[in-house]
């Protein structure tokens, strides 16, 4: 339950983190259709990239429309160089087009057998940017793209999709972002023939499918299990063991059934007897346990103190 | 009040009489005891008029002796009190060996002396601290291995069927391991079960317990609690924590085991009552610190339960026992949890973290929680009458060891099945979640990848149930698994307390607490439509967990510390302090905490802070014992050792007394010399006649008492040849020169005031002339108290 819940909660991330990038900022959600989606994706990179690309050259007249909400251009020294625009501006296709992918696996997951690539792809342009390294006119854009103001967008953008990758635990099944582990593969395999098996018998009956799939169900959990300690386990596995197993256990009905429950309440009933006879037979049976009062010596204070007083008299 | 009523109409009638004084008030009453005796209905509880009578008319009628041979023997119950306890000396004995010593000590000794105290402390902190981790690390280890087995066990006949026999196996498993733990507890060491509170609570308030600090009772109360806890009872470590803290400090104070035969030669100072009660008080507070990682609670239940002989720095000194002693848990435990160095980790039961944003409370809710409070009183009430029944029955018949053994392994099974049939039953199955908050969760019928919500409440250790009632995101469990859940562990709480294994009450009682509470909690969010934003479940279990202990501990201040530092948020201080108030209230409207019923039905002579009220009417002449056996100063040793043998008056302190010479009249107090010292000196055989004839004899020393102190040799096994029984002893050194006393007619709550203040173990009653009338011990002032029909007198027995 709370697997699906998490998958549901990296959509609505994404989707967050996409009306961020795209500055529609519309109530955007979840019911939002795809379409009206990839509608505003169309537009969305243009509006930072171009403002970002050809501010520095932006006519008076131009400017003029926009003279209520923005400032006018800074001297020559304090913008960005045109190599960092570049990359900034590379950095916004690459973003779209992970991001997309991204929406597009949502469900069932497969964000990280999707989008591997494109996130690395991703990664690659942003180490560029965030890297020390000076480009061509001896300029960092390290300080002017990441650092120069405190909303700090890039590294904000960058570091969101960077939690949907750790969150999604890609890097267990994939190998330096080239290709799904061997492991994941076999995974897959097995699965796939679990599937087929169940494709087999979906129509018929459901009993004869819980008999004959029940082998390689229980080798898919077998080595679902495995990885589970192993930790070589993503969520486009987890997702997908989940699926399966909701199908075993809810649409086909193969979960153990309650059979025994006569001899469990046997049992048990016999149980709660034993105390019964226990407390009896100590009650009849045992000697009950009697204290031996001790008189206190206090009357004979009086005798004696009556005797003194009597004296006394 | 009838008895107040009584006693008026008593003294206007003796006025009539002619005769004079309080003395006729007695003489008066027994033309009365038919009347009495109906009154009080043959119950074994006597009022004070006819007391009085009875004895009177005895006294008159027939003669002392014939009474004594035949014995009246009734049925045990919570008014008597047992002659086994005996009271600590906690006042310091001045006698001029005592002196002398004081004298030749230096100034760097007493320095040293206090070094040495502070060194103590630190000890028993560290040792207690180990003792805490080594047990939660058994209790962890050896549970994990058990729900392991019975878990593979139950999956595997999951699915082949048969799972009856996986119920046998686990009621099988834990009967056996509380086998282990009961009989250890049963044949070895009874008074290391329970958990322990209420004999540290009796030790602190100056009864002497036997056997109740020795090494031995820590060994089988270290292995019952492993073997209890591990064996799925409803107990929980925690409590018993506390009373191998008191164990330890006892020990480490005294510098040498008297079990083991070894003797380090150091701290040879503390080896007196006065000291060593003043380290157990610091041990008990390291066993609280150990135990909720609350160091601040520990000094204040070590306050709480010992307050009345206290100083500054005594407080700090335990503050410094317990704070060693979290460390020391602390440390270790991050050793074995792998994260060397780590010190946030608190106490052995660990509540986890309260966020505050999800446990915040507002002005609102404080009417909820005083409500929860008045149930958790009421429930605790229940609780604890339940409990109370069931001790009186297992003390009159359930006392034999095997029998004893046997209920505790019923126990376990029984609660092996009930936990079984509800895990079987319950339908309410959880998605697995991703970080794995379950320890060992079962499928059982769920369908795949969901576990048994119900199997975490029972197929857990206790401490863990708490913690996932109080954390668990809310939806993880349905109300009616939580209703259940409260149902059967209470009474499995109930019936377990008390049985013959070393196990606490805390964690059973935060545990019920918990599960209502919760179900408090989510009840207050089904029923407002969109409370599920400030009901937050998990603090309503906290609030009902504090209720709920609160409501049978009956305990105050160090409880309420104790929760706050146990969940490790302070914000929760108001509403948890409002919560044990009602709770303590409500609950004290019904019955007394579970702890005071346990003292009151093992008739220990507890002290509680005041004199019963109404018993102003009472002098000093009507509450002490007399007559008193006196020695001279000079005594013949034949005579000290038949006094001392003598069975039938097991006296303890003795009033030494100057004879005016040419006079038959009582001679004149001029000290008190206890059993303990008489007997060092017969062993010792400080003749005068020998003293004598052996000039080069060595003195006798403090030291000689401190080494045969706290076993003391019973007179039976020293040997007094004929020849020494006509000797003499001179007690002038040894016996304390100036004893507390009191006139015939100062009144019972000042006795009782100056009594407990002090710590006293004897108070001599005297005249006008010195001359001694009677001797006040502890039990017979612990004998009076305030019950329904008035004031009560309990009856002294032999147990």
């Amino acid at each position: 339950m709370s697997l699906y819940k998490n998958s549901q909660f990296l959509v609505l991330l994404a989707l967050s983190t996409y009306a961020l990038a795209s500055s529609v900022g519309g109530n955007l959600t979840a019911s939002d259709s795809a379409d009206k989606l990839k509608q505003s994706l169309s537009l969305s990179p243009a509006a930072p990239v171009v403002v970002g690309v050809d501010s520095p050259v932006f006519k008076p007249g131009v400017d003029s429309l926009f003279s209520l909400n923005l400032l006018s251009s800074f001297p020559e020294d304090l913008e960005i160089s045109d190599y960092c625009s570049d990359l900034l501006h590379i950095f916004g296709q690459r973003y779209v087009a992970y991001v997309n992918c991204l929406v597009t696996a949502a469900r069932p997951v497969k964000v990280c057998q999707n989008c591997f690539s494109s996130y690395g792809s991703l990664t690659n342009i942003y180490t560029n940017i965030s890297s020390d390294q000076m480009g061509p006119g001896n300029v960092s854009c390290r300080d002017s793209l990441l650092r120069s103001d405190h909303l700090m967008l890039v590294y904000l953008l960058y570091s969101n999709m960077e939690d949907i990758w750790t969150k999604s635990a890609c890097d267990n099944c994939i190998k330096g972002f080239q290709s799904l582990t061997n492991d994941t593969l076999y995974f897959i395999s097995t699965l796939n023939q679990t599937l087929t098996c169940f494709e087999k018998y979906q129509q018929g009956n459901h009993t004869e499918l819980c008999k004959d799939c029940k082998n390689a169900y229980r080798d898919l959990n077998e080595l679902y299990s495995r990885m589970e300690t192993n930790l070589t386990m993503c969520i486009d596995i987890e997702d997908s063991m989940n699926m399966t197993r909701r199908l075993w256990s809810k649409n086909f009905n193969c979960s153990f059934p309650r059979e025994e429950t006569v001899p469990v309440i046997a049992v048990s009933s016999f149980m709660l007897f034993l105390p019964i006879i226990f407390y009896l037979s100590s009650f009849l049976h045992s000697e009950q346990k009697k204290r031996k009062l001790i008189h206190p010596k206090r009357a004979k204070s009086y005798t004696t103190l009556m005797n003194i007083q009597d004296k006394l008299s | 009040m009838a008895n107040i009523a009584k006693k008026v109409s008593w003294s206007s009638r003796a006025e009539e009489s002619g005769a004079a004084g309080e003395r006729t008030l007695l003489l008066n009453g027994s033309e009365q005891p038919r009347l009495s005796r109906q009154l009080s209905g043959g119950g074994s509880v006597f009022q004070i008029g006819r007391l009085s009578t009875v004895d009177l008319e005895e006294e008159i009628t027939s003669d002392e002796d014939s009474l004594r041979g035949r014995p009246k023997e009734i049925p045990h119950n919570e008014k008597l009190l047992s002659l086994k306890y005996e009271s600590l000396d906690y006042d310091n004995i001045e006698n001029q060996l005592f002196l002398e010593e004081e004298r030749r000590m230096s100034y760097m000794g007493f320095r040293c002396l206090e070094i040495s105290r502070w060194v103590v402390c630190g000890l028993i902190g560290f040792l207690t601290g180990l003792i805490a981790c080594f047990i939660d690390i058994a209790v962890e280890e050896l549970a994990g291995i058990k729900y392991r087995v019975v878990k593979q066990n139950i999956e595997k006949f999951t699915e082949v069927g048969g799972l009856s026999i996986s119920l046998i196996l686990w009621a099988v498993l834990n009967a056996s391991i509380v086998m282990l733990g009961a009989i250890i507890v049963a044949f070895f060491e009874p008074i290391a079960s329970g958990s322990g509170i209420p004999q540290i609570k009796c030790y602190l308030n100056g009864v002497k317990i036997p056997r109740v600090v020795r090494l031995k009772t820590l060994v089988v109360k270290v292995c019952g609690v492993i073997c209890s806890v591990v064996g799925g009872l409803a107990v929980g470590k925690e409590g018993p924590m506390i009373h191998s803290g008191a164990v330890v400090a006892a020990g480490v104070s005294q510098g040498r085991s008297t079990s083991l035969k070894r003797d380090f030669k150091i701290f040879e100072y503390f080896r007196r009552d006065t000291e060593k009660r003043d380290f157990v008080s610091a041990g008990a507070a390291a066993g609280v610190s150990a135990a909720f990682g609350a160091p601040v609670g520990g000094v204040l239940f070590a306050l709480e339960e010992g307050a009345s002989f206290w100083n500054q720095m005594l407080t700090w000194r335990i503050f410094f026992a317990s704070m060693i002693s979290t460390f020391t848990l602390n440390f270790f435990l991050s050793i074995y949890h792998k994260n060397p160095g780590d010190l946030s980790n608190p106490g052995l039961i660990n509540f986890g973290r309260f966020e505050s944003d999800s446990g915040a409370y507002n002005l609102y809710e404080i009417p909820l929680f005083i409500i929860m409070g008045a149930i958790g009183g009421l429930l605790g009430a229940l609780f604890n009458v339940l409990n109370y029944w069931l001790t009186i029955f297992r003390i009159r018949y359930v006392h034999r060891p095997c029998l004893q053994v046997m209920e505790a392994m019923l126990v376990a099974a029984v609660t092996a099945t009930v936990s079984f049939t509800m895990i079987y039953f319950s339908n309410d199955c959880q998605p697995l979640g991703p970080e794995h908050n379950e320890e060992y969760p079962l499928q059982l019928f769920c369908a795949d990848g969901e576990y048994n919500s119900m199997a975490t409440a029972f197929f857990n250790t206790p401490e863990r149930s708490v913690r996932s009632l109080f954390h668990n995101q809310p939806g993880t469990y349905n109300p009616l698994t939580l209703g259940l859940f409260t149902l059967t562990y209470f009474f499995l709480a109930c019936w377990t307390y008390g049985l013959a294994v070393s196990a606490g009450v805390f964690i059973p009682s935060l545990l019920i607490g918990a599960a209502w509470g919760r179900l408090f909690g989510i009840l207050l969010a089904s029923i407002t439509s969109n409370g599920s934003i400030w009901a937050d479940p998990g603090k309503y279990a906290l609030i009902g967990a504090a209720a709920q202990l609160g409501g049978i501990v009956r305990m105050t201040l160090s409880l309420t510390v104790i929760m706050v530092e146990a969940t490790g948020n302070v914000t929760y201080g108001l509403p948890i302090m409002l919560v044990l108030m009602t709770a303590k209230i409500v609950g004290d409207y019904f019955v007394e905490g579970l702890y005071d019923i346990h003292i009151k039905l093992q008739s220990v002579p507890f002290l509680h802070l005041e004199a019963p009220a109404t018993s102003h009417w009472l002098t000093a002449r009507e509450v002490m014992g007399s007559p008193v056996t006196c020695l001279n100063r000079i005594e013949k040793v034949g005579t000290i050792v038949d006094i001392l043998s003598n069975t039938s008056t097991n006296h303890n302190g003795f009033p030494v007394v100057v004879q005016v010479t040419g006079s038959d009249e009582p001679a004149k107090l001029c000290g008190l010399i206890l059993r303990s010292q008489l007997i060092v000196l017969l062993k010792h055989k400080v003749f005068v006649e020998l003293a004598r004839s052996r000039l080069t004899q060595r003195k006798l020393q403090l030291k000689d008492f401190r080494d045969a102190y706290p076993r003391f040799p019973p007179i039976q096994s020293i040997h007094v040849s004929q020849d020494e029984r006509e000797c003499m002893m001179d007690l002038t050194e040894f016996m304390n020169a100036t004893p507390y006393t009191v006139p015939q007619e100062t009144s019972l709550p000042r006795v009782f005031k100056l009594f407990r203040a002090l710590g006293l173990r004897h108070l001599v009653v005297v005249d006008d002339e010195n001359r001694v009338v009677g001797l006040v011990t502890r039990k017979d002032l612990a004998r009076y108290h305030l019950g329904k029909h008035g004031l009560e007198e309990l009856q002294v027995a032999q147990t």
